[in-house]
């Protein structure tokens, strides 16, 4: 820090200082201001949401005060042992238990003081809904739609979704209209309506929402500000060095830094480096390139859950782009419907391909050690004419031409080939598909025996919503790429999401929530909107925490 | 269905901006997202350009198709979406000449379809995106005394199937700064050609 010695001066100075605008920032900003301090926000890229606004948007609270009015009971106990669980013994047990009594607080504290009106999802199961503790209506909140309008001229600076910002509908209105079984029936018009007034829903909705708040607060978060390096004076952290317009601000915050500044999904160095399985193809925004896991592993911090993220299977259409990279559109709903499955090179299924997209992706990751190989990479999803006729697949809607992106063949055999894989395999695999998709059980990966699965599959599909035969020509194929909507790998904090050093102990003033911190749910994904509920909770931990330090 | 119409004043006579835009291959890079184009024949082409819709860029194949050809007046096209489900029309028309006011005008611009005031905060919105995209509209010198004539560009798109309603509401904002660009660029070039 020879640059900060040098200069011995602040630019900017604010009490609490927190780095990127997704939901944790946000949060962790509203929290800090509402208990009193000043706070300033500041934003890498030129748009605000970070991932949150690209995301579903919604959030997943376990035990929290909105369950009721759907019908859901809930309690602590259920939820730990569910949380628990799926941590698979990556995460102290205390911070398990400080975010299931935290979140709930957090969300009734959020909609005191934001426009947030959250509303329960009565049919949106956990992820693993048959565990101990599990819901089958699951826990997560939807945020509703949000015109985006009331942002004024901070309109044009709300990050959209690639792939929902354009059909403004809730989450509760996506599952009663069908929007993965039944396209045809979605009200276009309407949709088409609402995109001309403004509205946004999903990660927009709440973005937009948290935005709201923040203006009504008179904090403008600070667009094109790159954090680059923390400022440590006798042992605390007391500022950051940041790039603006290629030029250096230096900002004090007094009381502490929060980082919010997301994973490292779009950095291939930090990701070949520590992630456990291999990421090609991330979901989310590209500015996610581990910015503030830099920064914190600069002033010591212990680290946490580095081998995990929160992964997605990617499907490419070629030529689209978001924010200059190549959109990674995350599969949600494809390889669950019926007429699908996913193949490796020898032509066989190797995972049941309706299994919640984190998990579902272990198994592409899965390890020969005789050949010291991934056997499950490159990996094709396989479907046939009847999937085109009853669903969509991305942009293309049923019934239209198949696209020119697809691979298509008259024949598996033909199909095997052009795609290089073994066509005896296939051949095998289908049959034997075909069998149990008659039958309407899975043998093999027991696919469409979960609600989970169920939930994304075609329930006026019989006998299974996820099963049906691959059969009528022509078929296709198209590559699943490895994917991630953001890492959860990074600081290791506390119950007041203070980051620690190696020896346990807390740095004075720096705090981490959101893809930055190491997550709290280790390995696991509980269910619809973890990942936003735990940074908006330990955002709000942090800012408060912050916010009530003596500071410098 | 979205549907604009932009007009600029060219400091060139009619037969002179005619001669340019007769030969589709001056102005093909002009379009907005251009990425390449192919000439199958005298009134038929494939245009590949990269789009905005909504909030990404996808590559979309249009099959323009030349219906008149009558200059220097007019040239009159449809297109139709090769990899897309969407169709439109379009025409270019050189006006009679004018004489502009002493010391010369601004490029001028008269939008023929009204928008409500949502849509032309949404029009702003969307041209603030599209800037950031794809860069600075082409500057313009202010043209001097002498002939002038007008180039008036309308397009129509309509995007067909059960999602027209949403798309031709994510299309409409990005018609106007697509056919600004178009005439103002074909306007820019020929008006340095003539320096």
């Amino acid at each position: 820090m020879d640059w900060f010695k040098k200069k011995k001066r602040w630019d900017l100075e604010t009490d609490v200082l927190a780095l990127g605008t997704g939901a944790a920032g946000m949060t962790a900003a509203l929290a800090a201001h509402a208990a009193g301090a000043s706070v300033m926000l500041l934003e890498k890229s030129r748009l605000v949401g970070g991932t949150t606004a690209v995301s579903g948007g919604v959030v997943w609270v376990p035990n929290n005060h909105h369950l009721a009015e759907v019908g859901i009971e809930d309690s602590r106990a259920e939820a730990l042992a569910y949380v628990k669980r799926l941590t698979d013994g990556r995460t102290d047990d205390a911070l398990v238990e400080r975010f299931v009594d935290a979140a709930p607080a957090m969300v009734e504290w959020v909609e005191a003081q934001t426009p947030l009106r959250f509303k329960a999802l009565a049919r949106y199961p956990d992820y693993h809904p048959e565990f101990p503790g599990g819901k089958p209506g699951g826990r997560s909140l939807d945020p509703g739609l949000f015109d985006a309008n009331d942002l004024g001229p901070w309109k044009k600076s709300l990050r959209r979704s690639p792939v929902f910002g354009m059909t403004a509908m809730t989450v509760a209105e996506a599952t009663d209209w069908g929007v993965f079984s039944k396209p045809l029936k979605l009200p276009f018009k309407l949709l088409g309506e609402r995109y001309g007034k403004g509205l946004v829903c999903y990660g927009g909705a709440l973005a937009g929402q948290l935005l709201k708040a923040l203006l009504d607060r008179k904090i403008e978060p600070r667009l094109e500000h790159a954090a680059r390096e923390l400022v440590v004076e006798e042992g605390r952290v007391t500022g950051v060095r940041v790039e603006h317009q290629g030029l250096e601000v230096f900002v004090r915050a007094r009381r502490g830094v929060i980082l919010a500044s997301g994973g490292f999904e779009w950095n291939r160095a930090l990701a070949a480096q520590f992630l456990g399985g291999v990421l090609t193809h991330p979901n989310s925004p590209p500015g996610n390139e581990g910015d503030g896991l830099k920064m914190a592993m600069a002033v010591g911090a212990d680290l946490a859950n580095m081998s995990e993220a929160w992964w997605c299977p990617s499907l490419v259409i070629p030529g689209e782009e978001y924010d200059g990279k190549p959109l990674n559109r995350g599969d949600f709903a494809t390889r669950s419907l019926p007429h699908t499955i996913i193949v490796n090179k020898k032509g066989r299924r190797f995972v049941n391909e309706a299994q919640n997209y984190n998990d579902l992706m272990k198994a592409f990751f899965a390890f020969e050690p005789n050949a010291y190989e991934r056997p499950n990479l490159p990996a094709w999803l396989i479907f046939d004419h009847a999937y085109l006729e009853k669903y969509a697949l991305m942009t293309v809607m049923p019934g239209q031409p198949a696209p020119e992106w697809l691979t298509r063949a008259d024949t598996l055999d033909e199909l095997a080939r052009i795609l290089g894989i073994d066509a005896r395999g296939l051949g095998q695999t289908v049959d034997r598909f075909n069998g149990f998709a008659v039958e309407g059980v899975d043998p093999d990966f027991a696919r469409g025996e979960s609600l989970y699965d169920r939930f994304y599959g075609d329930p006026d599909h019989q006998p299974n919503a996820n099963l049906g035969t691959i059969t009528k020509k022509p078929f296709y194929a198209l590559e699943v790429h490895p994917g991630a909507i953001g890492t959860k790998g990074g600081a290791r904090v506390n119950v007041d999401a203070q980051v620690l050093r190696v020896d346990g102990a807390p740095i004075p003033g720096l705090y981490a929530a959101g893809n930055v911190m190491a997550g709290v749910t280790g390995a696991g994904y509980p269910g619809a909107g973890s990942t936003i509920a735990a940074a908006m909770t330990f955002g709000y931990l942090a800012g408060r925490h912050a916010a009530a330090t003596s500071g410098t | 269905m979205p549907e604009v119409e932009y007009t600029t004043q060219v400091a060139l006579p009619r037969e002179a901006v005619w001669e340019f835009v007769k030969d589709m291959n001056n102005w093909a890079p002009y379009l907005t997202g251009y990425q390449t184009h192919e000439v199958l024949s005298e009134t038929d082409s494939i245009w590949t350009l990269k789009g905005d819709v909504g909030v990404l860029a996808r590559i979309v194949k249009l099959k323009a198709h030349v219906t008149e050809w009558n200059g220097p007046e007019r040239v009159s096209f449809t297109l139709t979406g090769l990899n897309e489900q969407v169709d439109g029309d379009g025409t270019l028309e050189m006006g009679a000449a004018v004489e502009a006011p002493e010391g010369g005008s601004a490029p001028s611009k008269a939008p023929v379809v009204k928008r409500s005031f949502l849509g032309r905060i949404l029009d702003a919105v969307f041209r603030f995106f599209f800037r950031r995209m794809h860069g600075p509209a082409p500057v313009r010198a202010l043209p001097g005394a002498g002939p002038s004539s007008q180039l008036k560009f309308r397009l129509r798109m309509d995007a067909g199937g059960p999602t027209g309603p949403l798309v031709n509401a994510m299309l409409a904002p990005a018609l106007l700064p697509a056919a600004e660009d178009l005439a103002n660029k074909i306007a820019a070039h020929l008006e340095s050609e003539k320096k």
